[in-house]
């Protein structure tokens, strides 16, 4: 049980990054490559959050009647993962929009019909 | 004293002023990016002395080095930095003119915004922060692909988003599984812990980090989106992506198995890798006889390949002709693309065969055109055939039968590029255009395009007459990669 409890969440985040993966290679709908994307992100969000988590300790935060000697996980991954929250938004904000632009040039989100160039 | 980390702060505090100026006067917001890369390029030239003598270390919030993100200015970054912003000036004041669909400011803004992000790339010593101003370049390259928002620009961005993302994450896992094993991300500290990693985690961790950064610099196979992308983009994009873009990702393979891994196993089969993409890339531009800006694509896939290949040669005369040549692509392959710019202009299509005779109606561009044609096949008096001669020089002094034999590969490449930039040329001066009264009057591009396309031809032919200009400096910086104990020195006993 403890074996599965310490790599639950490595798996979780493994798992997602491979869902994504396979949505961005085989599906053909543009929304749902963009969905895989966002999967990819949230996977590795998973798996850098496992990486610095140590089990049975707090959220690295700092408040008052907390005492200093409280075990808390290592906070640089978190931090690492709130900039890549950032960068994902902003890559899946431009993603969306491009999908816009090619439906209003193509009439089409299947990737397989969109052939202005070689796909 | 200037600080390095302006280098990196005036583009990107331009790329905040641009839109607030914009709102004021137009005209002054264009000005902006020309002014900020001039800025960068004193600077790095004033800095450049004493950088030569010791690396520079800065770190930010005045910590000591393995607690905080810090920028590592030695040879190899100053030079690339200065690079950039050489380039980056060129294509700026081109753009000025060149660049008409409305809003022009927010083009400003994505166009300051890669060049800081290449050079922080460049510049900075921590991991992290070498994945977010990737992230930088990359995402403002997705946008200025489609800047135009016409049908290929939007396909083409839409591809190269979707590949660019999914090398992104492959990066970002390199980096998570690298804090998991050294629970550190200062690159010295990272290669100064490397030699107690066992050698399996370390080769996973390396082969995520060259296909992520592998999708930036092209590599075959993951080059899809590099043909799409830089020839449906605006040609001053065209030429910041060739120019700039695909180098940080081999500045960054290279940074990784030199600096950081030290992976000396690894680097044959980057050069066979270099290679594959030497040979395809070329290939694949002969067969392009239509749309001029996809054989440019393809035929930077190629010196792509050639630069990789160097890379992995391994000693210091094969660094030298990596970087050498690596420059050499970046002042030739720009050049090419912003005359392809005027000269699609003026001929009206992207056609080779429209532009046949234009060679005699615009003799200025079309001269630069073939300086840096001539300079990339490797011709004697251009900058070219210095880097090229590097290259076969180090790998046949390596005396291994392996790069002895990739070596003659890149030879023969090289005359499969010969054959297409010959045609092109051939076709600009000695083919008979089509009608003359169905042309408009003959006509030279605008000036402020033809500067910066006769800056980058008098630097090509001046570079191959008189190498000593940069050999000195790419020597340091090729140095510099081969002696990791000196930069994780350097790095953490700064201050």
């Amino acid at each position: 049980m403890e074996q599965v409890a310490n790599c639950m969440y490595y798996a979780g985040g493994g798992g997602l990054i491979l869902i994504g993966l396979y949505m961005v290679l085989a599906k053909t709908n543009l929304v749902k490559i963009i969905l895989g994307l966002s999967f990819l992100d949230t996977g590795i969000h998973v798996l850098l959050v496992a990486i610095g988590y140590i089990r049975g300790r707090t959220a690295p935060i700092f408040s008052e009647g907390m005492a200093e000697t409280t075990p808390v996980v290592d906070p640089v991954p978190q931090a690492l993962v709130l900039t890549a929250i950032v960068i994902g938004v902003g890559v899946l904000g431009l993603a969306l929009a491009l999908a816009i632009q090619v439906y209003r040039h193509y009439g089409t989100l299947d990737v397989a019909k969109i052939k202005g160039l070689k796909w | 004293m200037v600080s390095p980390s302006l280098l990196i702060a005036i583009p990107l505090g331009g790329a905040f002023a641009a839109p607030l100026l914009a709102l004021g006067s137009k005209k002054l917001a264009k000005w902006i990016p020309p002014l900020a890369l001039a800025a960068d390029l004193v600077i790095g030239l004033l800095l450049l002395p004493r950088v030569l003598e010791k690396a520079i270390v800065v770190s930010i919030g005045g910590f000591p080095p393995p607690f905080c993100i810090n920028l590592m200015v030695g040879p190899l970054g100053l030079s690339l930095a200065i690079l950039i912003s050489l380039v980056g000036l060129l294509i700026s004041i081109y753009a000025m003119g060149y660049v008409k669909t409305e809003p022009t400011e927010k083009y400003h803004v994505l166009y300051l915004l890669l060049a800081t992000g290449a050079l922080g790339i460049v510049l900075t010593g921590d991991i992290f922060n070498l994945f977010v101003f990737f992230e930088i370049l990359c995402i403002a390259s997705y946008a200025l692909t489609a800047y135009e928002k016409d049908r290929a620009g939007t396909e083409a961005a839409m591809k190269y988003l979707i590949q660019g993302t999914v090398g992104s994450t492959f990066i970002l896992v390199a980096i998570g599984f690298l804090y998991g094993l050294f629970g550190t991300l200062n690159m010295a500290d990272i290669a100064a812990r490397v030699p107690s990693a066992e050698p399996l985690h370390l080769f996973l961790i390396l082969a995520f980090f060259v296909v992520g950064f592998g999708v930036e610099a092209a590599i075959f196979p993951l080059n899809a989106w590099l043909p799409d992308a830089h020839s449906s983009a605006p040609s001053s994009v065209s030429a910041i992506l060739s120019g700039i873009a695909i180098k940080t990702g081999v500045y960054a393979i290279a940074r990784i198995c030199y600096t950081l891994m030290n992976a000396q196993g690894f680097l044959l089969f980057l050069s066979l890798i270099g290679i594959i993409t030497l040979v395809v890339g070329e290939i694949a531009a002969y067969r392009q006889k239509d749309d001029i800006k996809r054989m440019l694509a393809y035929s930077s896939i190629g010196q792509i390949g050639l630069i990789l290949f160097a890379v992995g040669i391994g000693t210091s005369l094969g660094l030298f002709g990596a970087l050498f040549q690596l420059v050499n692509h970046a002042l030739a392959k720009c050049l090419l693309f912003l005359a392809a710019g005027y000269m699609i202009y003026r001929a009206g299509s992207k056609k080779l065969s429209d532009m046949q005779g234009l060679g005699r109606r615009m003799p200025l561009t079309a001269v630069a055109f073939t300086a840096a044609a001539f300079s990339l096949v490797g011709l004697p008096p251009f900058a070219g055939f210095m880097s090229k001669l590097s290259i076969v020089c180090a790998a046949l002094k390596t005396g291994r039968s392996a790069h002895m034999a990739l070596a003659a590969v890149a030879l023969a490449a090289t005359v499969v590029e010969g054959g297409y930039f010959f045609r092109v040329v051939q076709g600009l001066y000695f083919r008979d255009g089509p009608k003359p009264q169905s042309l408009g009057p003959a006509k030279e591009a605008p000036a402020a395009a033809l500067i910066p396309i006769l800056v980058l031809a008098v630097l090509v032919i001046a570079i191959g007459v008189y190498p000593q200009l940069v050999t000195g400096v790419l020597d340091g910086a090729a140095k510099e990669l081969l002696n990791r104990q000196a930069y994780i020195r350097d790095v953490l006993e700064a201050l």
